[in-house]
């Protein structure tokens, strides 16, 4: 049976340590025993028993995908929130000096006509962009 | 054997089949899959856990640890509401794919 554990242990050495794989891998070591003493029962010998559960256990892969590469991702998915919320900031700092540039000159060079409004719609279309890709960033976590 | 490639789609639904049956551990599945298909279909391990982690995550099955038995303690699954609901729907979904390929499979020889 330790040739079974350390198979087990050789197959889950990639995934990252975590609360769930120990449990999963628990799982997996008492399942594959019981089939070795299964196929023990029905005459097969030991060492064989366990080869045949080896062998029949198959690719991973597809179970490593279900554990660990959505940590990654999820890893990966906060740090280009965390980036787009600077993004959002910055573009909030940065309109609102724009805009207060534009009242400043409005008001001190032309105080008649109040033409500032315009610049700042135009201005508005970059704070606005970015809190739509973070907010669907959010969304998406 | 068949390809396991077509049927897994539908490796889902079989394993939720067993377990709307009666609460099961994962050796228990894999056999009986095997016996039911008189062997013509046998389940990887390592898939069959895939599936566990992909239906507990949607919340279709859920699991405990039961007795000892030899070895260690079994982890046994069972189904949700929402997994017997969701099952019931699969199963009429078939239902009608059946119909529709059966209309281009079926009498060519």
């Amino acid at each position: 049976m330790k040739k079974l554990t350390q198979h087990v242990n050789d197959l889950f050495k990639d995934v990252p340590e975590s609360e769930k794989k120990t449990i999963i891998v628990q799982e997996v070591l008492q399942n594959l025993e019981e089939k070795v003493w299964d196929l023990m029962e029905q005459g097969k010998e030991e060492e064989d028993a366990i080869n045949k559960a080896i062998v029949d256990f198959g690719d991973i892969e597809e179970l490593k995908k279900e554990l660990g590469v959505t940590a990654q991702s999820t890893d990966e998915h906060s740090k280009k929130l965390k980036n787009s919320k600077l993004n959002l900031e910055y573009s909030i700092w940065g309109s609102l000096l724009l805009i207060g540039l534009f009242v400043f000159i409005n008001f001190y060079y032309s105080p008649q006509v109040i033409w500032f409004v315009y610049p700042t719609f135009g201005v508005l279309w970059w704070p606005l962009s970015m809190y739509y890709r973070y907010s669907g960033l959010k969304r998406g976590a | 054997m068949i390809r396991s490639d077509i049927i897994r789609g539908h490796l889902d639904s079989i394993i939720l089949r067993l377990i709307v049956e009666k609460d099961r551990y994962g050796y228990e599945i894999s056999k009986e899959i095997s016996q039911r298909t008189d062997e013509r279909f046998q389940i990887k391990e390592a898939t069959l856990y895939a599936v566990f982690q992909r239906l507990e995550k949607k919340e279709l099955i859920e699991s405990y640890f039961g007795n000892k038995s030899k070895g260690g303690k079994r982890k046994y699954y069972r189904i949700t509401t929402l997994g017997k609901a969701y099952f019931r729907e699969t199963v009429e979904e078939w239902k009608e794919m059946k119909d529709i390929i059966d209309i281009f499979m079926e009498g060519f020889n």
